[in-house]
């Protein structure tokens, strides 16, 4: 093995650098691919932001250069411009940002170090699954510039809105089954590597909790995708095979019967079941990885090992399963009878269990710790307030009665943000923070660090805090112009401060987008083990050569073995023996 | 209870029979959460000031040996089960499973979403819905196609506006002609998704007082000119003229404030220029039937009008419609 990867040098640059099989080279192009996605993604939200707070006014500077299908002559946004914003940013968000950040970037970086393997178990497999991403997201944005514009029925596609929407939604099918074929190529590798290549001694419950979530979100990947692949190839035969999976009888669009189109007989609710039972699991790979950086940043600042690491590693795989026996909560509204929504508001509320214990298990951490206060903890000890509030809001939505009221409201927008956006995007914040030194032997600054950290926390509480209001006050999601409704008009205000504080938002990453450049090439030089970590992949030379470790690890104690008592260290790294 | 109606940025107002539960509900839930979060948050904020990095100060390996967090677990769990069993399952069980008894009593409507507006359909005093036929659908004059010469349709009402009796049995049959809509009346804690091949009820009943009269009076509200903007008064009207120094009257009684920003922006101007140091409004109609789905390019303008009534009043709407109906095609008869 080692001899064929000691040649790696001759590789030409293309072969070394972009169509490379190394897993680090392939997890820095998703990472660097995926915050491009995630920025993309937050600007569309920010153009949508201007047309809430000023509905019907000219989008400033940048409103004439958008194309005829989204807005008109004088650069106001159109209805279904706002709507192909909308799904565009959800769709983005979450499989163009966010998944392949957390799951492609970060555990193909980390995961494959921190059991100690030379590389993936299927390089090729591995490159063929960026490949493929990359590919599905030039389609997703090819969308924006077909007639009609970009997919606009919302990143949940219902039909069968989806099924007589314009073109946009079929380039956004053939977008996401070349997604979800790339997020199986990518979960059948973490599964077998973890398997297959953990380093010696390396046991089950000495993996660290990072490897834990990746292989507990690689099986939601794995299991969750393949039904939603099916759903959108059948929504594509609707769409351009004039199939009726999704198209009940009867159907009479703008005056005209459809029946000459379509036989009809099919139903509408056939795709929300298949579609949510990819999603639903799709929130839990939106959080498990976040939570696995968050177990590696908190014991590494607190200088102790995790607290009830056990716990955490059960609740991971309890919410793994779990999270395919929830998806119908999404549909309490379809007229859904008792029994049935009675299994389901178990279930949700059941899952929160050890969701609630996973936070606590993070809270307890710090106590009797010595808290140091680098950028990464920071980011790291938000996530959890800020997840806590999430996740407690998601309770009146699990239960049918409240939801009555709070179903389709800017309460939801306000409630899963919060779970993704100061919980998942922090923690991956705290990631790159964290990481940064092993990939690039650079340390991030500090201060600049700071500077993004404090206004960031500050201006996304200012944009979803706000929405549980507007949310309560009864004003709906997706909606164009929310003045339209008299409450809606009632609470605009608030609904101008979220925006501003989106905008702020946006302000506020400019200190980390100048770190990040500028640390790739003056940050401060950096040995292996800056963070005086103990976990494998700090074992290996920052950067890590191709084929990783200089001699291979073996493994003599578990992950986290902080401020041991009578060592010489206050850490003992997973692959040395510690003297007293 | 009225006089407290009015939209703020809580709850809207409460008008239904079933509607306090609900709220009642969120509001346990909210006291619970915020207690949790209460909770931890001290802990939160105790260790992250207590147990900071500094000289002399050191982690300690031995892992925690405290109950106490499975003693928190557990009560969170029994407290969801109680949320779950106690005040959630009540409300949707009869949400769903206890529909008022057919009979006189009941007023029974067929509503069909349709891009980007609702249909009301009303079988009048037989009780009976008349025959639709998607053939005989008209998108400008009858959009359910309701079949006229059908004897049960002959006392048939069709409204683009929601009429209800209060104090009544209300039992709606939702359904959509194209996509998935929502059906959904915020200030009556109703929502009820309509879909294209299925027609699903639901039932609820409008507080005896809540008539559109009683509640335009009530959320009549004295506004400060200088702080009016015109979007979030855009619907409503003035209780009284105003008039410029010339007293020319620029704001009528009951005329709305205009359905353009400009327009709105600068009547608010010329009233506060002459002297004007506030406005008496009330909302045009204080409630809305909305869509709750998105539903396609207009699906935020997808909003009916929902006009309460006491019983004898809603009756004698019923026959208005029905006159004016009957009225109108015999007019068109002999043209
Ligand atoms: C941090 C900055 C973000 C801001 C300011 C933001 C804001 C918003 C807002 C205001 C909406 C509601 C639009 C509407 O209903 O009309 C929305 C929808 C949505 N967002 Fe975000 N968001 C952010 C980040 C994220 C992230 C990180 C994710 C996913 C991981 C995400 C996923 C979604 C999804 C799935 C929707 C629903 C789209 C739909 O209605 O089809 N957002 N966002
Ligand atoms: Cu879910
Ligand atoms: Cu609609």
């Amino acid at each position: 093995m080692s001899a064929e990867h000691h040649h790696e040098h001759d590789l030409p640059f293309w072969r070394k650098y972009v169509f490379s099989v190394d897993h680090k080279v392939i997890g820095v192009q998703y990472t660097v691919t995926g915050l491009l996605f995630l920025f993309f993604g937050f600007c569309l939200m920010m153009i949508m932001r201007w047309q809430l707070a000023y509905p019907l006014e000219a989008i400033p500077v940048i409103g004439t250069w958008l194309s005829q299908s989204m807005v008109d002559a004088d650069g106001v946004l159109i209805g279904d411009g706002y709507n192909a914003l909308g799904a565009m940013h959800g769709t983005i968000m979450v499989f163009l940002g966010v998944v392949p950040l957390a799951v492609g970037g970060f555990g193909n970086f980390v995961l494959p170090l921190q059991v100690g393997a030379p590389d993936m178990a299927f390089p090729k497999l591995n490159m063929a699954s960026y490949w493929v991403y990359l590919v599905g997201g030039i389609v997703m944005l090819i969308g924006f510039f077909v007639p009609g514009g970009a997919a606009n029925s919302g990143w949940t596609s219902y039909t069968p809105l989806a099924n007589i929407a314009t073109t946009g939604q079929t380039v956004w099918l053939f977008g996401m089954v070349l997604l979800i074929t790339s997020s199986l190529l990518g979960s059948v590798n973490f599964i077998v590597t973890t398997v297959q290549l953990r380093a010696k001694g390396l046991s089950f419950f000495r993996l660290p909790f990072f490897v834990w979530a990746q292989f507990v979100t690689s099986f939601l990947l794995l299991l969750a995708f393949p039904p939603l692949e099916a759903a959108g190839v059948l929504q594509l035969m609707d769409r351009l095979a004039d199939t009726s999976f999704f198209m009940p009888t009867g159907l009479v669009v703008s005056g005209e019967l459809q029946e000459s189109i379509y036989s009809g007989g099919g139903s509408p609710l056939l795709w929300q079941h298949l579609f949510w039972f990819l999603a639903h699991p799709e929130v839990y790979v939106l959080i498990l990885p976040a939570m696995g950086i968050l177990g590696e940043v908190i014991a590494c600042n607190t200088r102790k090992p995790l607290w009830g690491y056990k716990s955490l590693v059960y609740s991971a795989i309890f919410l793994g399963f779990m999270s395919f026996i929830v998806w119908a909560h999404h549909m309490f509204m379809t007229g859904m009878g008792t029994t049935l929504s009675t299994f389901f508001q178990a279930t949700t509320m059941i899952i929160s269990v050890p969701s609630v214990i996973i936070l606590t298990c993070f809270i307890i951490s710090l106590w009797n710790a010595s808290i140091r206060y680098n950028t990464p903890m920071l980011f790291a000890l938000a996530f959890l307030p800020m997840f806590a509030i999430g996740g407690l809001t998601g309770l009146p939505l699990g239960l049918t009665a409240s939801d009555i009221h709070l179903h389709d409201t800017y309460y939801v927008i306000g409630h899963f943000h919060y779970v993704v956006a100061p919980g998942t995007i922090f923690a991956l914040f705290a990631g790159v923070y964290h990481w940064f030194p092993k990939v690039t032997g650079r340390k991030m600054s500090e201060f600049m660090g700071k500077l993004h950290f404090w206004p960031s926390f500050v201006f996304i509480n200012a944009v979803f805090m706000p929405m549980f209001f507007v949310g309560m006050a009864g004003v709906l999601r997706r909606q164009f112009d929310q003045t339209e409704q008299l409450q809606g008009a009632v609470v605009h205000g608030l609904t101008i401060m979220s925006s501003w504080g989106a905008w702020g938002l946006g302000l506020a990453q400019i200190p980390f987008i100048i770190n990040f450049f500028w640390s790739i090439r003056k940050g401060e030089k950096v040995g292996d083990n800056p963070w005086e970590a103990t976990t494998l992949e700090w074992a290996a030379p920052s950067p890590p050569p191709h084929g990783n470790f200089e001699t291979v690890p073996v493994v003599h104690c578990g992950p986290y073995e902080y401020s041991v008592p009578e060592k010489k260290t206050d850490y003992c790294p997973q692959n040395v023996v510690m003297e007293a | 209870m009225l006089a407290e109606s009015t939209y703020g940025a809580w709850f809207p107002p409460m008008l239904s029979e079933h509607g306090g539960e609900i709220d009642h509900l969120i509001s346990v839930v909210h006291w619970f959460m915020l207690a949790l979060f209460v909770g931890w948050g001290i802990f939160f904020v105790y260790c992250l000031v207590r147990f900071r990095q500094r000289g002399g100060h050191k982690a300690v390996y031995n892992p925690v040996k405290g109950k106490i967090s499975k003693y928190v677990e557990i009560a969170v769990g029994v407290f969801e089960a109680f949320l779950l069993v106690g005040l959630s399952m009540p409300v949707w069980d009869w949400y769903k499973n206890e529909p008022p008894d057919a009979g006189a009593d009941r007023c029974e409507i067929r509503v069909v979403g349709e891009q980007f507006q609702w249909n009301f359909h009303y079988p009048g005093p037989d009780g009976k819905f008349g025959r639709t036929d998607a053939a005989l659908i008209d998108t400008a004059t009858n959009p359910l196609g309701i079949d006229w010469e059908n004897e049960d349709a002959k006392d048939d009402v069709f409204s683009q506006e929601m009429h209800l009796p209060v104090g009544k049995d209300i039992y709606v049959r939702i359904t959509s002609k194209d996509v998935i809509h929502s059906f959904a009346i915020p200030t009556m804690r109703v929502k009820q998704d309509s879909i294209p091949g299925m027609e699903i009820p639901v039932w609820f009943k409008v507080k005896k007082d809540a008539t559109t009269a009683k509640l335009k009076e009530s959320m009549t509200q004295t506004y400060p000119i200088d702080k009016i903007k015109w979007r979030r008064i855009r619907h409503h009207v003035a209780v009284e003229d105003y008039q410029d120094r010339s007293g020319q009257v620029v704001l009528a009684k009951g005329a709305p404030l205009g359905n353009n920003l400009e327009q709105g922006e600068k009547l608010i101007n010329t009233l506060r220029e002459s002297g004007h140091t506030e406005l008496v409004l009330q909302p045009a109609n204080p409630l809305e039937v909305i869509c709750a789905q998105l539903c396609g390019n207009n699906h935020y303008t997808m909003k009916a009008q929902l006009i309460t009534h006491e019983p004898a009043d809603f009756d004698a709407w019923v026959q208005e419609m029905i006159e004016d109906r009957t009225a109108g095609s015999e007019m068109f008869e002999d043209f």
